[in-house]
């Protein structure tokens, strides 16, 4: 298991190092010019001064050396273009709490509601409350989060005013994006938690509990959701992982000032060392966050840990 | 066979008469009353079966026939900017009402569909085609080509996709080829991994390693037996990345990273009817209502290929 | 039947397996037997013991780890593409699951006819008339020519894969198991039709199986198998009669007599314990970690194969002293 752990996470520094890499790359390839917005009209001096302050000077080669000099040294980003004076770890510090406060909140709504909902729509298979909740499933799926999300400001915020539009701060704020986060989540783990209960409720050892005069609450509980859990876990580590990503849209519907605003306007304004630090944070919490996961599995399911010890 | 059972005794001897030959006689009037189907033709009977994935079915071919043929219907351009008739409500003249510059909404809705559509189809393309391929290979080949392929789909799959799409489609600027390329970039991962999963199980099926003693050739044993046992799950699997790759078209274009005006998208649409969501809630409607229901007959399509081509279900 | 031409030679032949970076499955580990022409070989053993392999590697399926298989006076390892083909052609194989062995797209005509497309052997009418000859010589109706497996109950799958060995008129067919996955009344059936194939047809059979009462049925000589290797290969009525390793006494003391007065005063040997793994095997004598009669020398040194009365041979240290 530690001969595991050490290769995943060798690996993992390696993709960390390819990324890095290429999109300093990439970006310094980008068509565009990062500094012209902000220089403008200035005179063609002060235009030199502030090109020779982000290094934009130097060729490409020795500035990708200077930043994983100062990354791997000090762990910092570099100072944004658009925003003077604060770099992009400043940035990080102060917003990602935001976007992890709603990815967090919502993948709780998404996994306790998917699975209860699942259980219900299984266990009353073919009944008129399994049929409901598959029709719902079947439309939150279709529906992209951006649409749920104008749909609840249209209507529950703006027609009938039951919470704010947008704007930050308060519980109330939590309120919308949360909810337009969380359903699609909701709906696809609805979904394998029904077909997962299905294919478990159809096992031996569940006509043996039935017939040994298991009481159905134990049966549902001892029996049933333990097994039909373990595919649902093993969905959790990617979504983990996405937790920031999903908050791109959202957080600039919004007006969040979540990291995933901040990346979407930083994409928009070509300010580039901004892109190159919040990709490399995002890349290093999926990179951990799929470590974790892969971890957990193994904690999780029994039949895998067995199978790892007999290796 | 009871005489046979004595053979441990000495006393008993066998001999060749004490055996009755039951032959093949009577054998042939076992007979198979049920009508004969091709195995397409039993999946395309169960499809049939399922009304919802036929509602899907007919779904897709109403949305097709409607951003095509659409706008002759209408007569209109989807560019053409008519001052006097701007954010109309929906009414007989603009079916789905006009923008902030005066476009026909269901002429522009039926124009960036096409996109939308196209793109999507040409990302599951290219990503079912390198997918495959890989897949196919690392089944096929095995030990040292087989570790390598799965070592690059271990480190592309540990790329954040979202963050690798953003970045190309912002380096290579915005085009359809672009958006296509970010997007299949990362894609095929899963792919490659299925087919080779498809692989490996039929390779070690009884009826391979019989054409292999029969002595078919490695074209013979792809063309005829892998190829079509993996052809139904890899159906499935595209029918259920379409609608993946135009969700992520309309995430692209919503963040400012889609098509290029003057061309348009569904997602470019409802990015831009969502700014105007308050008091002109038909432009964001309409391109939203076209996403929702593509995607719709895609899952409820796909749903019902993977049921019909279910072994357990197959009575 | 047996005019003692010998059709094919195995000699010391092994099949290992890599497992993991220091472990080696030895499924078959230095067999030796020849088979005659026209006559069938039985090959038993416990399941695991490497009998499939071994009959897989005999018609090229696997590739010998070391050692030879001589078909007809070549050598069937060292083989280019074109006689390997020819090979193919006079060596054929029936499955043991009528399940997974054919394939679930084609329909029984194209599965029968695979063979004679594969060699060219007939073309448009004459394939079909050579199709339909092959259905009706298994007993199956020519109308299930366009029909598909699944249509089909396990022992009509089991003779579409015997009429698919056939149709490209081989001498030697290997039967990996052909009846054991059959419900019991089917399996004579099958049985019965291998006999009068090999009859009328002129073939040589190496038929395994784990079901001591049919290898005898059907079987002019038998090999015992036991962890990759032999430890018993002679007549089959001398192996009954006579039995020498204390394996083969062991197995053949487990079948049932349908005599209640002899079935209660027979002595069953029980075998202890579990098939010892084929990974990496300790030397020695495979048997001697159940064998009761086990000395030092078994653990130490592995028997080899002696002829110790005519066309008896035994692999145990204990057999010649005796």
């Amino acid at each position: 298991m530690l001969k595991f752990i050490i290769r995943r996470i060798l690996y993992a520094i390696i993709t960390l190092f390819l990324i890095i890499t290429a999109t300093f790359f990439l970006i310094a390839g980008a068509p565009g010019d990062p500094i012209a917005a902000k220089v403008g009209q200035m005179p063609e001096q002060a235009q030199e001064v502030i090109r020779a302050k982000y290094g934009l000077d130097k060729p490409v080669t020795q500035r990708y050396v200077l930043y994983m000099k100062n990354l791997l040294t000090t762990g910092d980003f570099g100072e944004s273009i658009i925003y003077t004076g604060k770099s992009a770890n400043d940035i990080i510090k102060d917003n990602a709490m935001i976007s992890a406060k709603i990815g967090i909140i919502a993948l709780a709504l998404q996994i306790t509601i998917g699975v209860f909902l699942g259980l219900v729509s299984a266990l009353n298979r073919e009944k008129i409350g399994d049929h409901i909740i598959r029709v719902c499933v079947v439309l939150a799926i279709c529906v992209p989060s951006f649409v749920f999300a104008a749909l609840l400001q249209y209507f529950v915020a703006f027609k009938w005013k039951l919470a704010p539009v947008f704007g930050w701060g308060e519980l109330k704020h939590y309120a919308l994006p949360v909810m337009a986060y969380a359903i699609g989540g909701i709906a696809s783990y609805t979904k394998y938690m029904r077909s997962s209960t299905l294919s478990v409720i159809g096992e031996d050892y569940i006509v043996t509990a039935k017939s040994k005069g298991c009481k159905k609450s134990r049966i549902v509980r001892k029996h049933i959701l333990r097994n039909s859990m373990i595919p649902i876990v093993t969905m959790i580590g990617p979504a983990v992982a996405g937790i920031f990503a999903g908050s791109f849209i959202l957080e600039k519907m919004f007006s969040i000032p979540g990291l995933g605003a901040y990346y979407v306007k930083a994409v928009s304004d070509n300010d580039y060392t901004m892109i190159i630090g919040l990709t490399i944070f995002f890349a290093m919490l999926y990179v951990a966050s799929l470590i974790v996961v892969d971890i957990l599995y193994g904690v999780v399911d029994p039949r895998i840990r067995i199978a790892k010890s007999e290796k | 066979m009871n005489s046979n059972t004595g053979i441990c005794e000495d006393n008993v001897i066998l001999t060749d008469d004490m055996f009755e030959r039951i032959g093949t006689k009577g054998l042939s009037s076992e007979q198979i009353n049920k009508k004969s189907l091709t195995y397409w033709g039993d999946v395309w009977r169960r499809f049939k079966k399922n009304k919802l994935a036929l509602v899907g079915l007919v779904l897709l071919v109403v949305v097709i026939l409607t951003i095509y043929l659409g706008p002759l219907v209408s007569g209109k351009n989807y560019q053409f900017m008519d001052s006097t008739a701007k954010d109309l409500k929906p009414n007989s003249e603009f079916w789905f009402g006009t923008d902030e510059m005066g476009r026909d909404i269901f002429t522009r809705v039926c124009v960036g569909g096409r996109i939308s559509i196209i793109i999507g189809l040409c990302c599951t393309l290219v990503m079912f085609t390198i997918g495959s391929l890989l897949g196919a290979i690392a089944g096929l080949k095995g030990g040292l080509i087989d570790n390598l392929i799965m070592r690059i789909c271990e480190f592309v799959g540990n790329l954040p996709y979202l963050i690798i799409v953003v970045i190309l489609s912002m380096v290579m600027g915005r085009s359809i080829f672009s958006l296509v390329f970010a997007m299949s970039l990362t894609s095929w991962v899963g792919t490659t991994r299925m087919v080779r999963g498809q692989i490996l199980q039929i390779k070690e099926q009884d009826y391979v390693q019989a054409a292999v003693a029969l002595g078919a050739n490695t074209k013979r044993i792809i063309m005829k037996h892998l190829l079509p046992n993996t052809l139904g799950i890899i159906m499935v699997t595209i029918t259920m990345s379409v609608p993946g790759f135009i969700f992520s078209e309309a995430f692209l274009s919503y963040i400012g990273l889609g098509v290029r005006p003057p061309e348009t998208s569904w997602g470019a649409l409802a990015s831009a009817g969502q700014q105007r969501l308050m008091f002109y809630p038909h432009e964001l409607f309409f391109p939203c209502l076209m996403i929702v229901a593509t995607i719709l007959a895609f899952h409820l399509i796909g749903d019902g290929l993977s049921d019909a081509l279910d072994p357990k279900l197959r009575k | 039947m047996q005019n003692n031409d010998t059709l094919i030679q195995v000699k010391n032949l092994k099949k290992y397996f890599k497992v993991g970076r220091n472990e080696t499955l030895k499924a078959v580990d230095g067999v030796s037997f020849n088979i005659y022409k026209g006559e069938t070989l039985g090959l038993v053993g416990e399941s695991g013991c490497g009998k499939t392999t071994c009959g897989k590697t005999v018609i090229g399926l696997y590739d010998a780890t070391d050692g030879n298989v001589i078909f007809d006076g070549v050598d069937i390892n060292n083989l280019n593409p074109k006689e390997k083909k020819e090979f193919t052609k006079r060596a054929q194989i029936i499955f043991q699951d009528p399940y997974s062995s054919l394939n679930p797209r084609m329909t029984v005509g194209d599965i029968i006819g695979e063979g004679i497309d594969i060699h060219n052997l007939y073309k448009g009418k004459e394939r079909q008339s050579k199709i339909y000859e092959l259905l009706e010589t298994v007993g199956l109706n020519m109308e299930h020519i366009s029909r598909f497996p699944h249509e089909f109950s396990g022992g009509q799958r089991q003779r579409i894969g015997i009429a698919r060995a056939l149709a490209i008129e081989p001498d030697f067919i290997v039967c990996d198991e052909p009846i054991s996955a059959l419900d019991v009344s089917i399996q004579a059936q099958i049985v019965n039709l291998l006999i009068e194939l090999q009859k009328k047809k002129n073939l040589t059979y190496l038929f395994i199986a784990h079901d001591l009462s049919m290898i005898k049925h059907i079987s002019d000589r038998v090999g015992v198998m036991y962890l990759g290797s032999l430890v018993e290969f002679t007549r089959s009525d001398e192996m009954y009669k006579n039995p020498l390793h204390p394996y083969t006494k062991a197995l053949l003391s487990a079948i049932p007599i349908p005599d209640p007065n002899v079935e209660r005063i027979k002595k069953r040997i029980p075998i202890e314990g579990e098939i010892p793994s084929p990974i990496n095997p300790k030397p020695g004598c495979r048997f001697a970690s159940r064998c009761k009669l086990a000395k030092e020398i078994c653990l130490k040194v592995m028997p080899p194969l002696v002829e110790v009365c005519n066309e008896h041979f035994v692999a145990c240290h204990r057999v010649k002293n005796s």
